[in-house]
């Protein structure tokens, strides 16, 4: 196990391969790799493993990669393009298949029931119009009514005039 | 006849966010190599790590106003590409744990597309570039990420600290952590 010693040279040893450390610290790790076995090992086993590291054979992107990320671009350009032009229409044409279903829907209705399917003011104002007209027609049957009573009435003075005039004549051939 | 001035990536990617697609592509040439090299190490495969960094490229194109002058492009490009590669990485974790004797060295999964530079170099001391790369695999993830911006990328401290969004302190002592954790898991490992 490391002491407190090793402990803080290792953590002194990427400055210390980089040469960043200050020049007493660096005297000091000095010292003590050339004391200690167990850093001394653990730092050149480092300094392998940097060393692989830093020679790593680079990757590069296939020779295609622009080509194919140019037409991925131009497939997104066109999909956000349709996409503009399907939503723009698609609204439009959903404003007129609306404003059409509604034209159609209401004249349908007021073929089936021409007066329900009136605006309320204009449902108002024909419902009073009729009304009125059934209460003169019922005024016009009244009046009827009434004449018809007294024509009724005028027969009945006729007949009591008739039966009347029967009983003076009676009366007249009484005396005589 | 006078030569094109080389841009930077800064300008570049105003020039792109003003409208032209050219330097999109410029952009993309400077770091394809860089970022699947990067995301790579990572995922330890070539097909995802491609895709993960088409990924990061169609990010920046969707969201290229999202971009503002107060830190590098690269650092924000190495961040897109890092966040994408770690949230694969989380997900294949999940899904798999890994365990030691995943570590065996039988196979050949470890087969670079394009060997570059330094390919005899790998041999030269005592650890193949197929067991670092297991082992950098099998590291705790801010291990990894810091192992693999440092060492693999090469990027400075400084550039670490803003992508990472830790201190410049703090990037330094866990780049220190993750290298002594690195060459103790080789060591297991070799054991």
């Amino acid at each position: 196990m490391q002491n407190t010693d090793c402990a803080y040279i290792c953590e002194q040893f990427t400055e210390y391969q980089e040469n960043s450390l200050p020049s007493e610290i660096r005297a000091k790790v000095d010292a003590h790799l050339a004391s200690c076995s167990s850093c001394r090992e653990i730092f050149q086993s480092l300094s392998g493993v940097l060393e692989t590291l830093h020679n790593l054979p680079s990757v590069k992107a296939t020779t295609d990669f622009t080509s194919t990320l140019l037409s991925r671009i131009d497939t997104l350009n066109q999909e956000t393009t349709w996409q503009r032009i399907y939503h723009s229409s698609y609204s439009k044409v959903a404003g007129y298949a609306i404003a059409a279903g509604l034209i159609v829907a209401i004249g349908i209705n007021i073929l089936i029931d021409p007066i329900s399917s009136m605006k309320p003011g204009l449902k108002s104002n024909f419902a009073v119009e009729q009304t009125n007209q059934i209460q003169s027609d019922e005024s016009l049957a009244e009046i009827t009514d009434s004449s018809a009573s007294h024509a009724a009435d005028s027969l009945t003075l006729q007949n009591a005039t008739i039966n009347s005039q029967n009983q003076s004549v009676q009366l007249v051939s009484g005396k005589k | 006849m006078s030569e094109k001035p080389i841009l930077t990536d800064e300008q570049l990617i105003a020039a792109f966010q003003a409208g032209d697609e050219h330097a999109f592509v410029e952009l993309v040439d400077r770091y394809k190599d860089r970022l699947v090299n990067f995301v790579y190490r990572f995922l330890h495969d070539m097909t995802d790590a491609e895709d993960m960094v088409q990924e990061t490229f169609l990010k920046v194109y969707k969201n290229k106003h999202a971009y503002r002058e107060i830190a590098k492009f690269s650092t924000w490009i190495y961040t897109i590409a890092g966040n994408l590669a770690r949230s694969e990485l989380r997900k294949r974790k999940r899904r798999k744990t890994y365990t030691m004797s995943d570590l065996s060295f039988d196979d050949n999964e470890f087969t670079p597309v394009d060997p570059g530079k330094g390919t005899e170099a790998i041999v030269f001391n005592s650890y193949a570039g197929e067991e670092i790369m297991k082992a950098i695999y099998a590291l705790p993830e801010p291990f990894q990420t810091i192992i693999i911006l440092r060492d693999i990328q090469e990027l400075s401290y400084e550039h670490i600290s803003t992508i990472l969004d830790i201190p410049m302190g703090t990037v330094k002592s866990r780049v220190n952590r993750a290298r002594l954790k690195l060459q103790e898991t080789l060591s297991y490992l070799k054991e």
